[in-house]
């Protein structure tokens, strides 16, 4: 798995671009990008997930973990490009509900 | 309004689910870094329509995890044991020789108040219920695997009396041969 790190587009949200398979052996490079980002103070944080090709439990976990610590830190985190199968995964265990995601045609799938 | 249905994890040794006659059999090392190659390992030669992308190898690698982590302790000298049967539906029994999923009535309660927050659109309560913690849990476990495999494993999904092994079986709706 890669983690992109884009700067602040017009829409003043600081993008983490995930790429690849988010699974046991590296969701944690995830969780670590996205809480160094919080904690270096960026108040605006989206997590595009528009290039996973795998998701499993951990990652979810990571996610949950992620909207965890935005919330209690105050901070705003959206979602982007979920489809596919990570999508099926995020419905079937409930965690989409609690995601803001942005509009996009991928999260309509 | 929908009527809240909470599904549970369910033991009974006699069901049908750990009958194996006529299963494929293939047992594996509990090495943690072989989970996903052990898993890709029993699918090799699953026909396509079951694969659904790649979601039933990521259910199954959940209940191979949960066997070599949890139930064998990632200790190579047990066995994980994987009986399958990928003709019609996909059905699998996964054993491990660890003491059983011990939690299993504590995560039924949990499970039950996890989706009674979401029910009640409750979601500060629900993201506070989001990942089950259980005494072994780490960073690595991400506390949702049963969440979805109770939706994904839509034939049932049993635990035996030990609650070391567990059957599950999934159909589809384009049918069987």
């Amino acid at each position: 798995m890669e983690v992109q790190l884009r700067e602040v587009d017009a829409t003043g949200f600081e993008t983490l671009r995930i790429l690849g398979e988010c699974d046991l052996y590296n969701a944690q490079h995830l969780t670590r990008a996205a809480l160094e980002r919080l904690a270096r103070g960026v108040t605006h944080l989206r997590i595009d997930m528009a290039g996973v090709s795998y998701l499993d439990s951990t990652g979810v976990g990571a996610i949950i973990r992620l909207v965890q610590s935005a919330k209690k830190m105050g901070r705003e985190l959206r979602f982007s490009g979920i489809s596919g199968t990570p999508r099926r995964v995020l419905v079937m265990s409930n965690i989409i509900s609690i995601m803001k995601e942005d509009a996009t045609p991928e999260a309509k799938k | 309004m929908k009527p809240l249905i909470i599904r549970k994890l369910i033991v009974d040794e006699g069901n049908e689910l750990f009958d194996a006659q006529g299963m494929k059999y293939v047992e594996f090392p509990s090495e943690f870094e072989g989970i996903r190659s052990f898993t890709a390992k029993v699918l090799e030669d699953c026909p396509e329509r079951f694969l659904e992308g790649n979601l039933l190898e990521q259910q199954l690698s959940e209940i191979i995890k949960n066997g070599i982590k949890h139930g064998n302790g990632c200790d190579p000298r047990k066995r994980l044991r994987v009986w399958y049967d990928l003709r019609k539906r996909v059905r699998f029994i996964v054993e491990d020789e660890g003491p059983g999923f011990v939690d299993l009535d504590n995560w039924n309660d949990f499970f039950k108040r996890r989706q009674t927050a979401l029910f009640n659109e409750d979601f500060d309560a629900f993201l506070a219920l989001a990942s089950w913690r259980g005494p072994r849990s780490d960073d690595s476990d991400g506390g949702n695997s049963l969440v979805a495999a109770l939706e994904y494993w839509n034939g049932g999904m049993i635990y035996s009396a030990r609650r070391n092994k567990v059957g599950v079986v999934r159909w589809f709706s384009h049918g069987s041969d």
